[in-house]
């Protein structure tokens, strides 16, 4: 799974005046043409950096989000909640393999990427610095979370890398059973008795502020942004990814009689967008940068994994071999 | 002297006993910590091409096949795998404009006389989709196994990428134990079809 709201600023030394144009315009040609850019192709410095940034910190938010997740399964209610859960859990964490070794194409060793997320020097989806109180929060998780997590996925699935691309493809294929397993399980809990209800109208109240701040912040197109949407690398804004996501999934929780915690959420008719409090993003801000109130206990199991787990590492470690980046 | 930890909601995490300040070092990790790659091509149904379908890092080719199972086959059909290193597989470069890889290559092959090898021959025919098996060859070295290939294999349509790997290099399951594939019944949670709360939801919204 995975939040928009990545940042796309500026990045140092990757001036387009500095590439050579001939190279530039026959790249901008065969993505105009719907071709797909494949690792051994001549591409911009400022393609090559997004791309990694904006893979890599997918492949993190899929890590970190099966934490929130994870440490529900063994509290989850009956052998098949827990064996489903479980099966979602380890599909989350082969997504971030997958988009780790599409982000290697690019030049970037998965020991770096690793070292990067603990150090807190590369993001992960905001979403999963908030915690899971109850089985009725993992359930949300399941469902809207991922809900959001396809909108952006599906998006980014018609963009122009072709090893992002295809590690999307099973990913999408994959969501498909997060959203109907997470549905399923929010159902049975709002079709429930009054307090499975009641417990799960107070974890929706929860998420639903950072499912606003889930597709980052509102959109200021800079010319920058421009560039990378014409290299396909942004396929969607923000804003036009959130109300995608309120148009197919308001209605489904309206459904299951349940409330959305914005007095102000309703669609205008004539403009046919979503009205809605502008979601805080102060807070956002805030907990983007570390202080929410998990950040430190996601990047510290982390990394206590990392150091726990090496001698096992280094006991499978061959002598003499070396690094070779994946091919495709 | 009482060290802080970092305490969760979790009971299970704050066991873990995690210093408070465990993350103010910063952690480098050492090159080939993640151990080396592997190149995991699948065949989806008995009579199809194997696929390229992605790879798996792994400290051995028989770890690499088991952890490619497990990433690769967790749903649907899937009838064969096979993993090489990724530093076995041999390249060409790639094309486009509708011009074929092969159509680089100058014939014929050198005579050679040193033993022949068997290759394992896959193509990549279109961007952005997987590279398939297309055949095999015999040869002496790589550069007549990329020539012989163009004499056997050589399509219809512009081949863009050619990736040849030494039959050799290739790790598989042998024919005998082909049953593992038989994992089908048993992963049905695993789809989203084995989830249907339209019933549950019809007959809420009928008492309500
Ligand atoms: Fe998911
Ligand atoms: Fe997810
Ligand atoms: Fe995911």
């Amino acid at each position: 799974m995975y939040g928009g709201g990545n940042t796309f600023e500026k990045l140092q030394g990757t001036d387009l005046q500095q590439e050579d144009p001939q190279q530039l315009a026959e790249f901008e040609a065969r993505i105009q043409r719907g071709e797909k850019i494949e690792p051994s192709d001549w591409m911009p410095q400022l393609y090559r950096k997004q791309l990694i940034r904006m893979i890599e910190q997918h492949g993190h938010s899929e890590i970190i989000g099966a934490l929130p997740e994870g440490t529900w399964i063994t509290r989850a209610p009956g052998f098949k909640r827990k064996l489903s859960l479980m099966a979602k859990v380890q599909d989350e964490v082969g997504h971030a393999q997958l988009l780790y070794a599409a982000a290697e194409t690019l030049g970037k060793p998965r020991e770096q990427m690793i070292s990067d997320l603990v150090n807190g020097k590369s993001k992960y989806s905001n979403i999963f610095n908030y915690p899971a109180f109850t089985w009725a929060d993992a359930c949300t998780i399941s469902w809207l979370v991922d809900a959001g997590a396809i909108v952006n996925q599906l998006a980014n699935s018609r963009g122009s890398y072709g090893p992002y691309c295809r590690a999307l493809e099973r990913i999408c294929a994959e969501e498909s059973f997060h959203l109907k397993y997470g549905h399923h399980a929010v159902t049975y809990l709002a079709t429930g008795t009054a307090k499975q209800r009641e417990m799960m109208q107070a974890a929706l109240n929860r998420w639903w502020g950072p499912l606003m701040h889930f597709f980052g912040p509102p959109d200021k197109m800079s010319v920058h942004s421009e560039t990378l949407m014409r290299w396909k690398v942004k396929m969607a804004s923000n804003d036009d990814m959130r109300q995608q996501f309120l148009d197919m999934y308001v209605p489904k929780i309206y459904e299951l009689g349940l409330s959305i915690p914005d007095p102000k959420l309703k669609k205008n008719e004539e403009s046919g967008k979503w009205e809605y409090t502008e979601p805080d993003w102060d807070e956002f801000k805030r907990v983007i940068n570390g202080d929410g109130p998990c950040n430190k206990e996601r990047l510290a199991v982390r990394r206590t994994a990392e150091e726990r787990g090496k001698w096992v590492r280094e006991a499978l470690k061959a002598s003499a071999r070396k690094y070779v980046a994946p091919l495709a | 002297m009482s060290e802080e930890f970092i305490k969760s909601l979790d009971p299970r995490v704050s066991r873990m006993q995690m210093p408070a300040d465990i993350n103010e070092q910063p952690l480098q990790k050492e090159e080939l910590d993640q151990l080396v790659t592997y190149q995991v091509f699948m065949q989806k149904k008995e009579g199809k091409n194997f696929e390229h379908a992605g790879i798996v890092h792994a400290p051995t080719q028989e770890l690499a096949l088991l952890y490619a199972k497990e990433q690769y086959s967790r749903r649907f059909t899937c009838s064969g795998m096979a993993v090489a290193e990724t530093s076995a597989v041999l390249a060409s470069p790639v094309t486009d404009g509708g011009l074929s890889v092969y159509e680089l290559l100058e014939g014929p092959a050198p005579e050679t006389d040193g033993p022949a090898e068997a290759y394992e021959v896959f193509h990549l025919m279109k961007r952005g989709k997987q590279h398939e098996h297309a055949g095999s060859v015999e040869a002496a070295t790589v550069e007549e196994a990329f020539l012989k290939a163009k004499e056997s294999l050589t399509p219809e349509k512009p081949v863009l990428n050619i990736w040849l790997v030494r039959r050799s290099d290739l790790l598989t399951i042998d024919e005998e134990d082909k049953d593992i594939w038989q994992t089908l019944p048993e992963k049905g949670y695993r789809d989203a079809v084995a989830y249907k709360a339209s019933d549950r939801l019809k007959e809420f919204k009928e008492k309500n």
